[in-house]
């Protein structure tokens, strides 16, 4: 119990620091892949420490409730994630934090926050099977859906279940908002959706869900990282270049609509799994 | 057991009495007293059952004549009504299949001397009927209580000649006793004959408000159900031709299953009763009767579809599940269940009409439940009575907070439904608390449908379709909710003042859907996992299930979910101080005109613009008449596979 609040505190304390420093090292790199210089690989903080000085400005209540729904429960699934717990017990609490955050958009009489809310709900349409398949798949190799059987295992995740790896790869263009989808909100103003789902949110309020993202990126990676448990440096390698696949592909890539994103994903993305799975399925059967 | 006869005999004969008084009564008062009363002690009964645990019951004789013989007459008398009622309808499809029930009935009676047969016991309360009891007795009376207002209500609105009220309470409360008495019955001919007075309840209840529309429903309610009826007719006769006398005992086909192997003829039996159960729980292609209920006055779609009538599907399905453990009938089952969940989520995406919205998600559910039975390990039986019980109370919630919104604001249109954080707050919390207990952690129906993905994971198919149709049901949920919780800048929430029934039965709803998503754990442990055990001898068993309960070593627990959902509203209202926070006009791009709370902005030619908002619906790709004939053609193709395989 003791140590599970232990884990819990250096979540809580650890990840957001992690998060932004990450986050920061993106911006350097996307700015030098488009020739620029960029911020120093500090500005995430400087900006998350300015907008929490600034004047709070919010529509009502229920927004900032959401808001605040957002960042708890996406701390409560990295903090079951870093206490080994169930997959699918994370993915769904992933899914109340996401569903918190669209409707924290809905909460306002905003058109393009209410557009941004409506597409992010068919972006959660577009990932949320990819990573349910993914724990299945999990379970088909391990016999067990808890992250900690993971340690167990002599072989790494990623040599039975390449296929998935690379299904997580699209969630995580989807979920890290880069490019193409970034159809929600992104890390800039576009025209027709201007901030999407965070229009309506500023000041310590736009802090809080700036920190919130930090804390989801690296639960993100966590997932990542989970395919390489032996030696776990080997997985954190695996997810900063999967993190740098991503920077990447957002540089290459313009946004694209949500009817794509959807047949992608879930012709894809769920194909790859399918195959993957039936192929552990098979050779499980066969008692291989 | 002596006090558990007369719970049982309670139970089933309350509800007739108190909806006959409430027939010839004709006063409102009078209504009103006996709904309150009737539910306090159904409730009390219920209760009473958990407390004593299983028992039989084999009643005596009815003055000299056997009580098989009375419900014999009972069960021929019921088949003449329908009779009668399709010849004046002129609707042939309920006269024939009205005819074929009857022809199997005196093939039962008379050619196979069925009448003489009568296996004890009678009645047998084991632990899944007592569940049962509970969510019928508990969740009904609040329904019933709630139909007094609100049919009051209703027919203020819509004046009528004569007063109808009585006859609607008398129909919603006799549905109570017949749903005790078949969840109670051991003897699958008395089974039946319940089976029978369910559906003619909901066609009069459906039919209730005579329209031309409510009179096609209901007769389509009805013919669909007599399809179920005759299922299980024929069930009937092939289990007494083929097993014997023996095997129309429910018990005695649970605890013979192993030695008998199922063999074909009894098998085959089996699967017509799991037809029949999917009639009843509206699986497809035989959705539309459901769909078609939505015409009724809501109490009636919420007694339908959260405590009774979809349910007794469900229950039949589930009861027989360890019969048909481990054969192709069981694996079929499973995969049209997690079909129709997926089916049924994604035709709800395109629906704009709450109720419709409603209905869908409760084929999709009840498909998960039977996808659930159709996994058939321990576990997988236990996500399904944990969803059947956490359904039943979520469901029934969702039904009549629509119904009194519907009153209140003249619309059960979600698109009307926007911004009704503001206007009627109370019924917005209680739609959010709802909703999100449908299928959000760390809610019940979650802890189901998180159980039954697990279990799924030993048949890849039916775990397929599951995981797609969990991804749906987020969509349609959320856009709803987003629709009610919009707000102006610096809205203030108006006063709300509700009825003292609606307070009673939403609020006593309400409690229950949190309180029983807390105390899982013991529900678990005290409820489901001896429904369970009791035909499922597996070790380790409750190991498993204390995953679920205890979350003992890190694993799942809902406890630290529930105290940072607490911690999160109590946060909220230090985080934002109505005094110390500003609100400011919504950002239009800098054209706003008009007021700041107002989205009046400047468009072209110095005209003003009013920004509406509206929830994507899809309705060009999800068009549900297109959509709905291709689902029913795969359905039925999967009814004739179930089928098909049990024959082969």
């Amino acid at each position: 119990m003791v140590k599970a609040l232990m884990v819990v505190l250096l979540v809580v304390i650890m990840a957001p620091l992690l998060g932004g420093l990450l986050t920061g090292i993106d911006r350097v790199l996307t700015a030098r892949m488009q020739g620029r210089v960029g911020p120093p690989v500090l500005q995430p903080f400087y900006d998350v420490l300015k907008l929490l000085g600034k004047e709070a400005l919010a529509a009502n209540r229920r927004q900032v409730a959401w808001a605040l729904g957002y960042l708890v429960l996406i701390i409560a699934s990295l903090a079951l994630f870093c206490l080994g717990g169930d997959l699918l017990i994370i993915v769904f609490t992933m899914a109340f934090a996401a569903g918190s955050f669209v409707l924290g958009g809905f909460s306002v009489r905003s058109p393009y926050s209410h557009i941004g809310s409506q597409r992010e709900l068919l972006q959660m349409l577009a990932y949320e099977p990819v990573l349910i398949l993914l724990a299945l798949g999990v379970y088909l190799q391990t016999g067990s859906f808890m992250v900690k059987d993971l340690f167990h295992q002599s072989q790494p995740l990623l040599a039975s279940m390449p296929l998935v790896f690379i299904a997580l790869l699209i969630v995580l263009t989807i979920k890290i908002r880069k490019s193409p989808f970034d159809l929600a909100t992104s890390h800039h103003g576009h025209q027709e959706l201007v901030k999407g789902i965070t229009t309506e949110y500023s000041g310590p309020y736009l802090a809080l869900i700036e920190v919130t993202h930090w804390y989801e990126l690296v639960l993100l990676l966590g997932l990542a990282a989970m395919f390489w448990t032996h030696p776990l440096g080997a997985g954190i390698l695996l997810a900063l270049a999967a993190f740098f696949i991503e920077m990447v592909i957002d540089n290459i890539c313009a946004r694209l609509t949500w009817n794509w994103m959807i047949k992608f994903t879930w012709t894809g993305g769920i194909i790859l799994c399918l195959i993957n799975l039936g192929v552990i399925w098979v050779l499980r059967a066969g008692g291989v | 057991m002596i006090t558990g006869k007369y719970l049982v005999a309670v139970s089933i004969w309350l509800p007739v009495a108190a909806a006959l008084l409430c027939w010839l009564g004709q006063s409102y008062s009078l209504r009103n007293i006996v709904s309150y009363l009737t539910g306090i002690i159904l409730a009390v009964c219920a209760l009473g059952l958990f407390l004593s645990g299983p028992f039989d019951y084999q009643p005596g004789e009815i003055w000299g004549l056997s009580w098989n013989t009375a419900i014999s007459a009972a069960d021929f008398a019921l088949l003449a009504l329908i009779l009668y009622i399709g010849w004046r309808q002129r609707h042939k499809l309920i006269i024939i299949l009205a005819a074929i029930q009857a022809l199997l009935l005196i093939c039962f009676d008379f050619g196979l001397g069925g009448s003489e047969i009568e296996p004890v016991p009678a009645f047998a309360v084991d632990h899944l009927a007592i569940i049962m009891a509970l969510i019928i007795n508990i969740v009904g009376s609040l329904i019933c209580i709630y139909g007094v207002k609100y049919i009051a209500e209703h027919e203020e609105q819509h004046p009528v000649a004569k007063s109808r009220q009585p006859r609607f309470m008398f129909w919603l409360i006799i549905f109570l006793g017949a749903m005790n008495g078949l969840v109670f019955a051991n003897n699958l001919y008395w089974m039946y004959f319940f089976w029978e007075v369910t559906t003619f309840c909901s066609f009069q209840l459906i039919g209730h408000d005579q329209s031309d529309e409510a009179i096609g429903n209901a007769c389509r309610a009805l013919w669909m159900n007599s399809l179920g009826g005759a299922a299980f007719a024929l069930g009937l006769v092939i289990l007494l031709r083929y097993g014997g006398g023996d095997y129309l005992s429910m018990q005695y086909l649970l605890s013979h299953h192993t030695a008998a192997g199922a063999t074909g003829a009894i098998l085959l039996a089996v699967s017509m009763l799991v037809l029949a159960g999917m009639t009843k729980s509206a699986q497809l292609p035989f959705q539309s009767w459901l769909l078609g209920a939505m015409v009724a006055p809501t109490p009636v779609s919420a007694l339908l579809h959260s405590s009774t009538m979809v349910k007794a599907g469900v229950y039949l399905i589930l009861r027989l599940a360890p019969v048909y453990a481990g054969t192709y009938l069981s694996s079929m089952t499973a995969i049209a269940g997690a079909f129709t969940f997926l089916a049924a989520s994604v035709l709800a995406i395109s629906q704009s009409n709450a109720k419709r919205v409603l209905a869908y998600s409760t084929v999709a559910n009840l498909g998960l439940i039977i996808a659930c039975a159709g996994i058939n390990t321990p576990t997988a039986i236990s996500a399904a009575i944990v969803l059947i019980i956490f359904h039943a109370v979520s469901k029934g919630l969702l039904f009549l907070c629509t119904g009194y919104v519907e009153h209140e604001i003249g619309s059960r249109d979600i698109e009307a439904m926007e911004g009704l954080a503001d206007r009627l707050p109370a019924a917005a919390t209680i739609f959010t608390i709802g909703i999100i207990s449908m299928f959000l952690p760390p809610f019940g129906m979650l802890v189901g449908k998180w159980a039954a993905i697990e279990s799924a994971a030993q048949l890849p198919l039916a775990a397929f379709l599951l995981v797609l149709a969990s991804a749906v049901t987020a969509l349609f949920w959320l856009k709803w909710l987003g629709r009610m919780l919009e707000g102006r800048p610096g809205a203030i929430a108006q006063r709300e003042i509700m009825d003292s029934h609606y307070i009673a039965s939403l609020g006593g709803l309400t409690a229950a859907a949190v309180l029983l998503s807390i105390f899982i754990g013991p529900v678990v442990n005290s409820m489901v996992t001896p429904a369970v055990t009791q035909y499922y001898f597996s070790p380790g068993l409750e190991a498993n299930l204390e995953t679920i309960a205890a979350g003992s070593g890190g694993l799942f627990s809902v406890w630290p979910l529930f105290i940072l959902l607490a911690l999160i509203a109590v946060a909220a209202g230090f985080l934002y101080q109505p005094r110390k926070v500003k609100n400011p006009p919504v950002y239009l791009c800098g054209e706003n005109a008009g007021l700041p709370e107002s989205t009046v902005f400047m468009t072209t030619g110095e005209n003003m613009g009013e920004v509406k908002l509206s929830n994507y619906y899809f309705t060009g790709f999800l068009n549900e008449a297109r959509w709905s004939r291709v689902v029913n053609r795969v359905g039925l193709i999967m009814i004739l596979l179930l089928l098909g395989v049990t024959l082969w």
